[in-house]
């Protein structure tokens, strides 16, 4: 590995480097020629830092083998200090950097216990500091896989292990949720004592039922209580005729119950990996751990005020892209299986964040890292799983590890992670295994395509988005005849809203040529001549359009960049004619002028930035003029790339940096002038949301910014600015309240002046559509109030702490925002 | 440090070309062509002119990729502030590489890790922290005006133009001199 070639020479790094090469060279002709050099094996401490790297990763080397030569390379070189501290650095930072592996690090640590018992005495001693320093911080994470390592090491501990920590955290958690029933941090910490549950009782069996039970019956009442904010996290959005549906299981609340089953079946836990258990028939003696010392751990401080940390925590709901199959390809909600084995992948995942190729091999090879016959075997087709016989397992290792990216995927609020990192993760493996993986992906698309209709509008979009993005990857090729039924259907269906949404999104990557040569015959409709286009039609060019001459001198000016005084004439002739014809003056010349901003910088986005730029204080302006000017440059912007609606997007995000146009324009053209010309339509299409959720996330991150400053001691933003934009963004939340509010009713004027008798098909579609809207904004205006909120209590907090006694170390109030996005 | 470095190699690391160049500047090679991914500095020096960087350069496009298609991709990873498209220095085309800036220092990191090495336009995209664009660079800096890694490739590649420019250019001349010489052996010239 690299490792060794940095530290030839046993850690005198400062070789001459282009003389090793040299040297290098020299050895490698000598090997070509004569009998092999002497190898030169590489020092201890590098030798076992591979092998623990690499532990449990390669399935044809059985664990015990693997874990006892690990353990006896180690106690053999005891003498090496090196070496002892680096094994014990590399044991914790491989628990929280790669957690699949912690039961076969503990297994190690187990053996080497059996002779050099001291080995544990210095681990422990690092890993309590740690552990009570990740507690202060509020790294809940790191915290609990620190007692995953410990509850694997439960065998080697003396007294009562964990226990007392957890009954320590459960205490804070009572508090925690007995202050408040939108506390986050107590559930996430009864979450954790959960996880840490199962793997104490495989590590030391039948030895701490009761213990477990106590606990269980104590963390009962937080776990299976749903939570105040879990409606909003809801992934689905059932129609109102369907609403018996039961609702999706909270993550703790389903622990909860699995491990009750699991204490009723005697701990059983058979996916869990036990590498500490050793074959009695071996070749070699097993190791006697039953035997060997016993360690006291040491008492760990939990401080009374525990903070959520730097990553923002929301109730988790259990999501599932294969809830109901006639066989079993992922564990059932109902065994324990299901969320350990999640938990582990999800941690995985968002961790390694920084190696998208590593987490992909990571979740390919996740039946390395569980119980033998946990899985079936890897790339069984999902047909032949009806062959396999009862007791053998019928989880497709490949569907679990697509479910757990997809939980991430369809996380609301957020993922931990930006989606395109989810992305990437699915690219990968698609990549790395594509007969096993690519087969699981397409059953979970066909899954989420049938559901599209009652899934959250937010994931509907983010559906689209990863789609179009995933098979830009892979050449573009989807089965789109298996759809080919909806290609047919009203626009505001939600499948022909996917499949739209989707092919627009693949042109954007791609051009609109490309695209319809991979779809079948009756999708190519759906592609236009107009969208073929590179650049759109000038309207102007014709002259049947009003104002064609004006237009076409303002362009020619604008092409030779002609100064602003020479522009001025031309926009009074607009005003002029206008008058004549009766019309609004000002939306005229501005229609003309914005549009022939457009057709000067058509070309690219570049030459469009470069012509807005040149013409921006005409733009602010006109946009100042009249609020119907202001809409009126949107709607020029619309309307000319409407074939391409991706540059139109990008065009109005940079109109909204140069403040040319302001959020609640945008928000009024999209839901009340466009939805209205388009009778509703205009909610089914996903570029109007993503126009629209840009626009707010604009917003919000905005505001998110000013107040995070505001409250920092060196303000440098005057509460006043920030209270404006708060002030602002409710206005704007307000306003969509309003709008998607009438179109959700039907109470809409342009749904009741349609000649139907109200009750259409169509008009329902709508009223649904704005349905759906309206609980993803509604959901985002809560967590940005939130937000503030939390806020608000911390600057209180802050400023309470300034006028007190100086805030104790380690009472750390700057990292307790609950909420954040990104 | 040993403790600081992960046990997972990062892909939100400056490649060797960067610090290469600082090192030894070969105005006769252009080593951004060259596949390097060496990198194994463990953590970059307190100097580190990239700690910030918001820019990254992006290269392996293909010559037909345009601005809108980097912008839907790379917006995935955060608002862009600026591109820049790579041109031929001679007839200003797009010569398949572009800078992207980003408004943070994180969302580059993250286009690094997310982006870079997925595909743009059916081609495996590379991405590069930069210190930052400065005027000229947007050129191609091969003797024909696009990028060095043009000029000498051998294989065919559809989406940069076929063959390096200077074996075809070797190539016309060697067709002007014998009328049937088809069978090139462009291999040879190197």
């Amino acid at each position: 590995m690299a490792d060794y070639d940095r530290r030839q020479g046993g850690g005198s790094s400062y070789n001459n480097s282009k003389k090793r090469r040299y040297n290098n060279r020299d050895d490698d002709d000598y090997d070509r020629r004569g009998p092999r050099r002497r190898y030169d094996a590489p020092p201890p401490h590098v030798r076992i830092r591979k092998q623990l790297l690499s532990i449990a990763e390669n399935p044809m080397r059985p664990w015990h083998e693997e874990i006892q030569s690990i353990a006896s390379l180690f106690t053999e070189n005891w003498e090496d200090e090196l070496l002892r501290t680096n094994f014990v650095e590399l044991i914790l930072q491989l628990a929280i950097e790669q957690p699949l592996k912690t039961p076969f690090l503990a297994a190690v640590v187990l053996v080497a216990n059996t002779n050099k018992p001291e080995i544990v005495d210095i681990l422990l001693g690092k890993l309590t500091a740690d552990l009570e320093s990740k507690i202060r911080q509020g790294d809940w994470r790191d915290v609990k896989l620190y007692l995953k390592l410990l509850a694997c090491l439960h065998n080697c501990l003396d007294g009562e292990g964990v226990f007392p920590v957890l009954e320590e955290l459960f205490s804070r958690a009572v508090d925690l949720q007995t202050a408040s029933s939108e506390d986050t941090i107590g559930t996430e910490l009864v979450k954790i004592i959960l996880l840490t549950l199962p793997y104490i009782m495989v590590a030391a069996p039948n030895q701490w039922q009761q213990r477990a039970a106590d606990l269980m019956e104590k963390t009962e009442i937080i776990a299976s209580e749903p939570h105040a904010l879990q409606a909003l996290i809801e992934p689905y959005h059932p129609e109102s005729s369907e609403e018996n549906q039961s609702p999706s299981m909270s993550t703790i609340g389903l622990l909860q119950s699995q491990l009750q089953a699991e204490a009723n079946n005697g701990w059983a836990l058979p996916c869990l990996p036990r590498p500490w258990d050793f074959p009695a028939n071996g070749t070699e003696e097993p190791p006697k751990l039953s035997g060997a010392a016993k360690h006291a751990l040491r008492p760990i401080t939990v401080p009374q005020i525990v903070v959520a940390g730097p990553r923002p925590l929301f109730p988790e709901i259990y999501f599932s892209v294969y809830p109901v199959q006639d066989v079993e390809s992922v564990p059932s909600t109902a065994t324990a299986a299901a969320s350990l084995i999640r938990d582990a992948l999800l941690d995985t995942i968002n961790i390694l964040h920084y190696n998208r190729n590593i987490t992909a091999r990571f979740l390919i090879e996740v039946d390395c890292y569980f119980a033998p016959r946990t899985f079936a075997a890897r790339a069984t087709p999902f047909d032949r799983l009806r062959d396999i016989e009862p007791p053998k397992s019928t989880w497709k290792p490949e569907d679990v590890a697509v479910d757990a990216v997809f939980s991430q995927l369809f996380q609301l609020p957020n993922p931990e992670h930006k989606l395109v990192y989810y992305h990437s993760v699915l690219t990968e493996a698609c990549k790395l295994a594509p007969a096993a993986i690519a087969p699981s992906l397409g059953r979970a698309i066909r899954y989420l395509y049938r559901n599209i209709h009652r899934l959250d509008i937010e994931l509907g979009n983010r559906f689209v988005d990863w789609f179009a993005h995933h098979l830009s990857n892979f050449g573009f090729t989807w089965k789109w005849t298996e759809w080919v039924e909806d290609v047919d259907s009203s626009n505001l269906h939600p499948r022909k809203a996917f499949i739209t949404g989707a092919i627009d999104k693949e042109i954007r990557l791609s051009f609109a040529q490309r695209i319809k040569n991979t779809l079948p015959e009756p999708y190519k409709i759906l592609i236009g001549p107009e969208q073929e286009k590179d650049v759109p039609d000038f309207k102007f060019a014709n002259d049947q359009t009003p104002f064609a001459t004006e237009g076409r001198e303002i362009a020619a000016l604008l092409k030779r960049k002609a100064p602003d005084e020479e522009i001025q004439p031309i926009i009074e002739r607009i005003h002029a004619l206008a008058i004549d014809n009766n019309l609004d003056p000002l939306v005229a010349s501005t229609d003309v002028f914005v549009t022939a901003v457009l057709h000067v910088g058509s070309k690219s986005l570049s030459h469009v930035l470069a012509a807005i730029e040149r013409t921006k204080d005409r733009l602010t302006d006109a946009g100042a003029a009249s609020d119907a000017a202001r809409s009126q440059i949107i709607n020029a912007v619309m309307a000319y790339w409407s074939a391409q609606p991706g540059v139109a997007i990008s065009i109005v995000e940079k109109l909204l940096n140069y403040s040319i146009l302001v959020p609640s324009v945008v928000i009024n053209w999209a839901l009340v002038s466009y939805a209205g010309a388009t009778r509703g339509e205009a909610l089914a299409k996903a570029h109007v949301y993503e126009m629209v959720f840009h626009t707010v996330m604009k917003v919000t991150g905005r505001v998110r910014q000013l107040v995070q400053k505001s409250t920092e001691a060196d303000a440098m933003v005057d509460n006043e600015t920030r209270d404006v934009e708060v002030g602002n963004m409710r206005g704007l939340f307000k306003a969509m309240e309003d709008a998607l509010t009438a179109w959700a009713n039907g109470s809409k004027d342009e749904m009741l002046d349609t000649d139907g008798d109200g009750n259409s098909e169509s008009e329902k579609l709508v009223c649904r559509w704005g349905e759906r809207w309206l609980r993803v904004f509604r959901r985002r205006a809560a967590i940005e109030e939130a937000f503030l909120l939390e806020a608000t209590k911390k600057a209180t907090k802050a400023a309470a702490a300034a006028d007190s006694a100086p805030a104790l170390p380690g009472a750390v109030a700057t990292e307790d925002a609950a909420i954040d996005i990104e | 440090m040993r403790g600081l470095r992960s046990t997972v190699e990062r892909l939100d690391r400056p490649s060797a070309y960067f610090s290469n160049r600082n090192k030894r500047r070969r105005p006769d090679k252009d080593q951004r062509d060259g596949d390097e991914d060496t990198n194994m500095q463990p953590e970059p020096p307190a100097d580190d002119p990239l700690k910030d960087a918001t820019t990254l350069y992006v290269g392996n496009l293909s010559f037909y990729t345009t601005e809108e298609q980097v912008y839907e991709l790379f917006s995935k990873c955060g608002e862009i502030k600026r591109l820049v498209m790579g041109l031929d220095r001679f007839n200003k085309t797009p010569c398949g590489f572009c800078f992207v800036e980003y408004y943070t220092h994180q969302d580059a990191l993250d286009c690094m890790k997310y982006i870079g090495g997925t595909k743009l336009d059916e081609r495996i995209i590379r991405t590069d922290l930069d210190p930052g664009f400065e005027e000229g660079r947007q050129y191609g800096r091969g003797k024909s005006g696009g990028q060095v890694r043009d000029e000498y490739r051998e294989d065919y590649d559809e989406g940069r133009g076929g063959l390096g420019r200077a074996i075809q250019q070797a190539e016309r001349l060697r067709e002007a001199e014998r009328p049937d010489g088809r069978e090139a052996d462009y291999g040879r010239l190197r």
